[in-house]
């Protein structure tokens, strides 16, 4: 029923859209506190938002017909009833979770609530929340079950955080973690530092409140790392055990997609069915969940600073590489780089990033070249650079046929400018 | 290990921690733990980093080592054939114990380490780090260094030239002995000179690096694969390129093992626990701790703290520094450590009152004062994991709340649990079960320690005026009142006899001399205490002899009364008794009534469980009453204004921690007497606020 994979080149999708057909922004999957965006520092304000947990379906290339059964967090309407909830979103799981974007200071309430597990009615589990990182200031919503409490079918729970730290961060369920996060329940938070929206070294946006623009961006990305291993997903919707320990995963996703989907828009209702990554969902009769909404396309105008907010939820080390753009890494584990007066900050050309790690990047987009490689998409020319893994055994989609794929995705600078970006992980049809 | 079900050595089934927690249940219950190990020192700390200190003698320090075979278990019932070394000198004369142990030495000292090995093969160490080159004498040539064979010596010798944390571990047949465990922690603290004393810190490198020396924590890293072990211990073939890692330790358990005290009789050849505490930093207690930590296994691993930062202020005993010699620190929650690396990690944990510029992030959060501004969920709509957590049921540090009905808790008094653990999470597992493997705990305790407050009260002398034990939890305006007990005299009584009925005894001392009141007579009790005819002096503290009507008051001239706290592990130390009260001079108005001179004698008394059980404090006077000692000096003047006074038991707490059928008690005793002349007036004792302090084990 997916016909996305016959034929269609990887740059052949964005092509056929018109030029003026959708203005829109693409924004899905993504949060934005409610009340906040780039006007000047206000007080510390209040952002709630509800979540759900459930199970659903993912397409990776290479098993088309036979999706991976994946566990998630979608972002519901907090005005709907636990019953609503179930009947709205249970079994409709996406991957990854939604970019959450936080000011710094703000009080964040983020209430969860577990639908259960269509494919698995035999599986009782509960799911939590965890802020990966978070100086947090109670047990109760770090998340872990061990040592706190986890949300059961039927139930919620509303976490509480209030957030001193500016920098970026990874959220994920903690509940039996090395399988739920696996599944497929991890996503990106970051923390707006509360520099943000006056004006120093000329930007209005920063990644920290580093007092003297340098870490001041125009435009930034929220990608996510990580890998599926069939055994969890086959395992887990077949009601088999898989020994974690044998982790050897077969694919390599950003923010829940392999490459080429890697380049496909945020997903968004308004685009076309060509632009969509939609997966058939068995248990609801093939109907087509689009269950990976998070772009990893980096679309930008020459001359911008570029800020990655990157995090790795993997089991594995990868090494990030963006020939031809040298990479200053300002920020890790939402921490400037800077001790005191000392510049810890570093430039490299490839970026490590161990599980459980995150990173902040600059790189400044370089003038657009129509010398240099590049395409045509519904914006105009573009030069490209690519943003992959280095181990090339990472560059591949197991099954399917040969050819890049895996952790990569496109950095695209345009010869004709964008507008200004208005959301993290901006794409533009 | 009988304590320890034995189960199938590979469980399959989901991954769960209701079996493994049966282990960690020993911890809190005293129902296993009696006595320790012997491959520490005597006295080693039960928490936290414990070093071998060897022989030193005119600035050489030396260690002997012996390398053995024995097993270790893990959590899910296995049992792994290892390789290590063990200290010859230690009370155990070398039982095998994994890893080897940590050598501590000072910077400038000569190290000799003398080796002997009963090892089915040549083997030997190697010093990583060591600037100085390592001497080695004795022993056959080898590839890397000089090497023991098998029931043979060889000694190496070095001089500790820069303080840091490292490694220790074999040069020989590599693949197969650091494999098998063949590796330990060698720490060198830096010289007097490079750290000037400042009381209560000690440096990591230099004065930069200050820590709290009592918060001092080793975590090393390895991996065991099963199969690999299994043929060294049959003499099968072994082949490295099979390697398949399926257990992930840290100080050689794997969790939740790696949460049970060092020298754990539980895991007697696994000396070396791994659980990080520590108690938040306040504006008395400014030191960090200092995480050591080791990767001794083939691969890297990313480990993360959940809770707070870390500061990576080291790696491989340098500090960071940048080129002009500042410091480079950085701040982390999730670093990998490679292979063989070593990294040192500040850990500190502060209350985000105040943000940089000192206004209130009002984050001082408190159920009372600043509770959390989401409705606190109601337990019983929530999962408590197998039924068992270290969650205190209150999500406020200090603070202990309800649990759901047959929710098992770890939780000693309040304090908050993290873990810390590789976040390759399949190394957060033993073989197929989650939550195991490379983790363990952060335990943040309780300023000051662990805090009880009063469950029960019982008056032993006197009775109820008003109030209950829920008025001695908070310094306020609301009292536990206790009047001195009265009886009546059924006849009537002549001045000068010296044997008088009561109605009742109930509530006067049993034994020993005591003043009762009649009127305005003080007469003394000498004899028939406990019984409703007494023996009695008349005219006492100043008073006359005089006639007495039937049916006249008798009055006790003193008050005792005693507080009960529940749930005080055996095993506490320094227990601190805290008490704030006044008299008052009625024993009907709901309000304080001055006492203007006079004041009642108060003295505080804590009952010492091991003179006669709970017998020996089950009056007022029982033998088993001890009183607290000085400061403050007891008996204490307390007139009408509370007087708030805190007494410390230093050491350990175990004498006043009851046991069996009374196992967790701890009773308070505040007795209250007026018997100096002239002639008191009624009183009445208003107890505000008692609480305990203790360090937890």
């Amino acid at each position: 029923m997916d016909s996305r994979h016959d034929g269609t080149s990887r740059r052949g999708f964005l092509k056929s859209v018109g030029a003026g057909a959708l203005g829109t922004v693409a924004a899905g999957g993504l949060v934005n506190a409610l009340g906040r965006g780039l006007s000047s520092p206000a007080a510390a304000a209040t952002t709630e938002l509800s979540l759900v947990a459930t199970d659903g379906y993912a397409s990776v290339p290479g098993r088309e017909g036979n999706p991976l059964y994946i566990f998630g967090f979608v972002q519901v309407d907090p005005a709907l009833s636990v019953s609503d909830l179930i009947a709205q979103h249970k079994g409709h799981a996406k991957t990854s979770a939604p970019t959450l974007d936080f000011q710094q200071n703000d009080d964040i309430k983020i209430t969860l609530t577990n639908l259960g597990l269509v494919q698995r009615p035999d599986l009782t589990d509960s799911h939590t929340i965890h802020w990966h990182g978070f100086d947090i200031p109670s047990p109760l919503n770090d998340g872990v079950p061990e040592v706190s409490v986890a949300v059961p079918i039927g139930k919620q729970l509303t976490y509480f955080y209030r957030p001193h730290r500016e920098g970026t961060y990874m959220w994920h369920c903690h509940f039996e973690d090395v399988e739920h996060v696996q599944m497929g329940m991890t996503g990106i938070v970051f923390v707006r530092p509360i520099q943000d929206g006056t004006t120093v070294g000329g930007f209005t946006k920063f990644a920290y409140n580093d007092g003297d623009g340098s870490t001041g961006y125009h435009r930034h990305f929220a990608i996510l790392l990580n890998e599926f291993w069939v055994n969890f997903h086959d395992g887990d919707r077949d009601i088999q055990e898989s020994i974690a320990t044998d982790y050897d995963p077969q694919w390599f996703i950003l923010n829940g997609r392999c490459y080429p989907n890697t380049l496909l828009p945020n997903d968004s209702a308004s685009l076309p069915a060509e632009l969509r990554l939609g997966t058939p969902n068995p248990n609801y009769d093939d109907a087509v969940d689009y269950s990976q909404p998070n772009s990893a396309l980096i679309q930008v105008n020459p001359g911008d600073r570029v800020l990655l907010r990157l995090a790795n939820l993997g089991y594995q080390q990868h090494a990030m590489q963006l020939p031809g753009i040298p990479m200053h890494v300002v920020g890790q584990d939402a921490s400037l780089l800077r001790n005191g007066t000392v510049d810890t900050s570093y430039w490299t050309n490839t970026l490590y990033i161990g599980p459980g790690e995150a990173r902040d990047v600059l790189f400044d987009a370089p003038a657009y070249n129509a010398a240099s490689p590049g395409g045509t998409d519904s914006r105009g020319d573009y030069n490209v650079y690519y943003f992959k893994n280095r181990d090339w055994r990472r560059l591949t989609n197991f099954g399917a046929p040969p050819g890049p794929g895996g952790m990569m995705t496109e950095v695209r600078v345009y010869a004709t400018a964008l507008p200004p970006q208005t959301v993290v992980s901006q794409t533009y049809v | 290990m009988s304590e320890k079900a034995l189960r199938l050595r590979r469980r399959i089934s989901r991954p769960g921690l209701a079996a493994v927690f049966t282990v960690a249940l020993a911890a809190g219950s005293a129902v296993f733990l009696t006595g320790t190990g012997e491959a520490l020192p005597p006295g080693a700390p039960k928490i936290g980093m414990v070093c071998t200190q060897g022989t030193l003698a005119a600035g050489t320090r030396t260690f002997n080592l012996v390398a053995n075979t024995g097993y270790v278990q893990t959590p899910d019932g296995n049992s792994m054939f290892m390789w290590s070394y063990a200290d010859a000198d230690a009370p155990d004369n070398g039982q095998f114990q994994s890893p080897g142990p940590v050598l501590c030495a000072t910077q400038g000292e000569t190290v000799v380490v003398n080796l002997t090995n009963t090892l089915p093969e040549p083997s030997s160490i190697v010093f990583p780090g060591q600037d100085s080159a390592v001497t080695p004498s004795g022993g056959t040539d080898g590839l890397l260094t000089r090497e023991a064979a098998t029931n043979g010596t060889v000694s190496y010798t070095f001089t500790a030239a820069s303080p840091g944390t490292y490694r220790y571990e074999s040069g020989s047949d590599t693949a197969k002995q650091l494999e098998m465990g063949l590796y330990g922690a060698l720490v060198v603290r830096p010289d007097a000179a490079s750290c000037p004393v400042v009381a209560g810190t000690g440096c990591a490198y230099g004065a930069s690096t200050r820590y709290d020396p009592s918060r001092e924590f080793l975590l090393l890293f390895a991996e065991i694969d099963p199969n690999l072990h299994h043929a060294v211990e049959t003499g099968g073939g072994y082949d490295i390129n099979a390697l398949h890692n399926r257990y992930f330790t840290i100080n050689g358990r794997s969790f939740p093992d790696t949460v049970q005290d060092n020298d754990s009789l539980l895991l007697p050849t696994q000396p070396y626990g791994a659980l990080v505490r520590i108690q938040p930093n306040n504006a008395t207690s400014t030191a960090p701790a200092l995480l050591r930590m080791i990767n001794a296994g083939a691969a890297n691993h990313p480990f993360h703290p959940h809770g707070n930062h870390t500061r990576e202020i080291a790696q491989d005993g340098r500090l960071v520094l940048a080129p002009g010699g500042d410091a480079a620190s950085t701040e982390h929650f999730g670093e990998t450590i490679g292979s063989g690396q070593t990294i040192d990690y500040l850990l500190r944990w502060d209350n985000q009152a105040t943000d940089s510029s000192g206004a209130s992030f009002n984050d001082d959060w408190n159920p009372t004062t600043n509770p959390f501004p989401v409705t606190q969920p109601n337990y019983r709509n929530l999962t408590f994991k197998d039924g068992n957590t270290y969650y205190s049921g209150s999500p406020y540090m200090g603070y202990k709340g309800t649990l759901p009905t047959g929710t098992v808790s770890q939780n000693i008094c309040g304090e908050w649990y993290f873990p810390l653990h590789s976040h390759a999470l399949n190394e957060f597992t033993n073989f197929d079960e989650g939550f195991g493997g490379m983790g363990t705990l952060l335990r943040v305790d309780p300023s000051g320690g662990c805090t009880g407050f009063a469950a029960s009260t019982t008056i032993v002398g006197g009775a109820l005026k008003s109030g209950s034990v829920t008025a001695l939890a908070l310094d306020d305006a609301t009292y536990y009142q206790v009047n001195p007990k009265t009886t009546t005299r059924p006849t009537s009584t002549t001045a000068t006899q010296t044997t008088i009925t009561v109605a009742s005894a109930t509530g006067f001392p049993t034994t020993g001399t005591y003043y009762v009141r009649i009127d305005n007579e003080v007469l003394g009790v000498t004899g028939g205490q406990g019984t409703t005819t007494w023996t009695v002096t008349r005219g006492q503290l100043g008073t006359a002899a005089a006639t007495h009507a039937a049916g006249a008051t008798i009055t006790a001239l003193a008050t005792d009364w005693y507080a009960g706290f529940t749930g005080v592990p055996a095993g506490s130390q320094n227990l601190k008794v805290t008490y704030k009260g006044e008299n008052c001079a009625t024993t009907t108005a709901p309000t304080c009534t001055a006492i203007t001179s006079n004041p009642p004698q108060q003295t505080v008394k804590v009952c010492d469980w091991t003179v006669a059980g709970a017998a020996g404090c089950s009056t007022a006077t029982s033998a088993g009453w001890v009183t607290l000692p000085a400061p403050p000096a007891q008996p204490q003047s307390v007139g009408s204004t509370d007087v708030s006074s805190t007494w410390t038991l230093p050491g350990p707490a175990n004498n006043y921690i009851g046991t069996g059928a009374n196992g967790g008690q701890v009773r308070v005793l505040v007795h209250t007497d007026r018997w100096t002349a002239p002639s008191p007036a009624a009183f009445s004792t208003w107890g505000n606020f008692m609480k305990i302090v203790y360090d937890a084990p």
